[in-house]
C-alpha cells in the first residue's frame, strides 16, 4: 500500500479539519510547502493535497501553493478541491499535479466526468465521501442517501479507475479507520483501486489497513493527515507498516 | 568514491556525491522542468535551465528532460539547434542524462505518431509498450531491476521502485541495457552507453532513490574530465 500524507491548504496555511467542519480547524504549518518538504524528505511516495478554499468556493484558490509543493517534493502529488470544470483541472495539472481528485462534480455532472476521463484517463481520481455508508456532497454538507459501494460500482462502469473513499465521521479524529466499510467497498468493487481516507491515528491502524489490503488487494493506499502532523509516527514508519 | 565537490563549490555541497557539479537542464519548452532543477539543488548540484550554447558548454553535465510526443519534441530540439549541441557535448565526454521522453530522444527513432528520427546517441528504437493487455499509459511506481553495474545506480538496490508515466519504451542494445521494469511484459527503463545515460522513470519524483540517482549522475559529472 502507498501512504499519502495529506496537506490541506486553507488561507495559505496547512491545516486539518475535524470531520470536515471548517469551524474546527487546526493550523499546523504557516507554509504548506514546509510540510510537503518534511514528508518528502522522510520518503513519501505520493502526497495528497486539498485546496480547502477551492472546495468551498468551487474553483481553485491556492494554485501558487500547489505549484510550490509540486516542485518542492521529489514525489508525485494528487490535488483536489474545487475542481468542477475542465479549466480548473487543467490549471491544477499545469501547476504540477500528477493526478486530480474530483468530488462533487463527478457525481453531479456526468458530462464533465466523461470529458475528464477522456482527456486525462487514470490521472483522474474520484473522491466519494460518506457518512454511515451514504454519499455526502458539497463539502460534506449535503447527504444524498446513495450507497457508497453502489456509487463506486456505477462510476467504475463509466471508466473511473481510482477512488478516494473518506469516512467523514472518523476524518480528523485519529479514532481509527472505518475498516468494515472499506472492506465492504473493496469487496463490492474488486476492479477499482481504493485509497482509504479518515481516522488513522497510530501505526496499528496502518497495520489493520495493510491486513485489509491482503484480503482486498484493490485497497491500494491510505491518506494520513493529523497523525503525521502530530508526530504519532514518521513517514518511513508508516511506509514500513503499510508494506505489512 | 572520490569527492570532488571542492573543485567548483559555488554552492554548498551538503556532503553529497555530486556537490557543486554544474548541470544544465536543456530548455526546449517541453514540460515542467523545475522539479528536476529543485531535485538537483537539493543534492547540492548547481542547476541551470537553459538553451544557451555558452552555458551548456560551460556545464559539467547535461540533462535532456521531456514529456509529450516524441516527433514534436524532436522537431523543437532541432529548431533550437540543441541536437548538434548535445552531440558536441557527448563527443567532448560530458555526461548526458535523458529523462522520460528525453531518454527516448537519445535513441535512433520512434514509431510514435507515424515515426520520427531521434538523436542516435543510443542505438535502438522506441516502441509502444506491449503491456500485455494492461492500460497504456503506464502510470505509477514500479520496481526497477538493474541489468548491469553503473555509476548511475551505485548504492541503489535492484528492485527499488521508481515513478513512471509513459506509453512508449526504448529497445536498447543488450550491452547498453541498464534497467528493466514490468508492466504486463518487461520493458527497458534505463540505458547507458559510455557517457550517455537515460532513464524512462522520473528520478525527480522517485523519492530518496531518485535523488540518489541524480546525486550519482552529478558525481559522474563532477569527476569527468572533459575536452573543451
Amino acid at each position: 500500500m502507498i501512504l499519502y500524507p495529506a496537506i490541506d491548504i486553507r488561507g495559505g496555511c496547512a491545516v486539518r479539519l475535524t470531520q470536515g467542519d471548517y469551524d474546527r480547524e487546526t493550523v499546523y504549518d504557516a507554509d504548506p510547502a514546509e510540510a510537503a518538504r518534511r514528508w518528502g524528505s522522510e520518503g513519501a511516495q505520493f502526497l495528497h493535497v486539498v485546496d480547502l478554499d477551492g472546495a468551498k468556493d468551487g474553483e481553485p484558490r491556492n494554485l501558487r501553493q500547489i505549484e510550490r509543493i509540486a516542485t518542492a517534493v521529489p514525489c508525485p502529488i494528487q490535488v483536489g478541491g474545487g475542481l468542477r470544470n475542465s479549466r480548473a483541472v487543467r490549471e491544477v495539472l499545469d501547476a504540477g499535479a500528477e493526478r486530480v481528485v474530483i468530488g462533487t462534480a463527478a457525481l453531479r455532472d456526468p458530462e464533465f466526468l466523461a470529458a475528464m476521463l477522456e482527456a486525462h484517463g487514470d490521472r483522474v481520481v474520484v473522491s466519494v465521501d460518506a457518512r454511515d455508508g451514504k454519499v455526502a456532497l458539497q463539502g460534506w454538507t449535503e447527504a444524498t442517501g446513495r450507497d457508497v459501494a453502489d456509487t463506486v460500482i456505477e462510476l467504475s462502469e463509466r471508466g473511473v479507475v481510482r477512488f478516494l473513499c473518506t469516512e467523514i465521521d472518523v476524518d480528523g479524529t485519529m479514532d481509527g479507520p472505518a475498516l468494515d466499510e472499506l472492506a465492504r467497498i473493496g469487496a463490492a468493487a474488486p476492479s477499482s483501486q481504493i485509497i482509504a481516507s479518515g481516522g488513522v491515528g497510530d501505526l496499528s491502524d496502518l497495520q489493520h489497513l495493510a491486513d485489509l489490503a491482503q484480503a482486498h488487494n484493490n485497497i491500494e493506499g491510505a491518506i494520513v493527515g493529523r497523525a503525521l502532523y502530530e508526530q504519532r509516527f514518521t513517514v518511513s514508519e508508516a511506509n514500513a507498516a503499510l508494506r505489512g | 568514491m572520490s569527492e570532488q565537490s571542492a573543485a567548483n563549490s559555488a554552492a554548498p555541497g551538503r556532503g553529497s556525491r555530486g556537490g557543486g557539479a554544474r548541470i544544465c537542464i536543456l530548455d526546449y519548452g517541453v514540460g515542467n522542468v523545475r522539479s528536476v532543477e529543485k531535485a538537483l539543488e537539493h543534492i547540492g548540484a548547481v542547476a541551470t535551465i537553459t538553451r544557451d550554447p555558452a552555458e551548456v558548454r560551460a556545464a559539467d553535465g547535461v540533462i535532456l528532460p521531456g514529456v509529450g510526443a516524441f516527433p514534436r519534441a524532436m522537431e523543437r530540439v532541432r529548431e533550437l539547434g540543441l541536437d548538434e549541441l548535445i552531440v558536441e557535448r557527448r563527443d567532448a565526454g560530458v555526461p548526458i542524462l535523458g529523462i522520460c521522453l528525453g531518454l527516448q530522444l537519445l535513441f535512433d527513432s520512434t514509431t510514435e505518431l507515424g515515426g520520427a528520427a531521434g538523436l542516435g546517441l543510443l542505438p535502438g528504437g522506441v516502441e509502444e509498450l506491449e503491456a500485455d493487455g494492461l492500460k497504456v499509459p503506464h502510470i505509477g511506481w514500479s520496481p526497477v531491476r538493474w541489468e548491469k553495474e553503473s555509476a548511475l545506480t551505485d548504492g541503489i538496490a535492484s528492485e527499488t521502485p521508481f515513478y513512471l508515466v509513459h506509453s512508449f519504451a526504448p529497445h536498447p542494445d543488450a550491452e547498453d541495457l541498464l534497467g528493466t521494469a514490468a508492466y504486463g511484459a518487461r520493458f527497458a527503463c534505463a540505458a547507458q552507453c559510455d557517457n550517455v545515460f537515460g532513464v524512462q522513470f522520473h528520478p525527480e519524483k522517485s523519492s530518496a532513490a531518485g535523488l540518489r540517482l541524480l546525486a550519482n549522475f552529478a558525481g559522474v559529472c563532477a569527476r569527468t574530465p572533459t575536452a573543451a
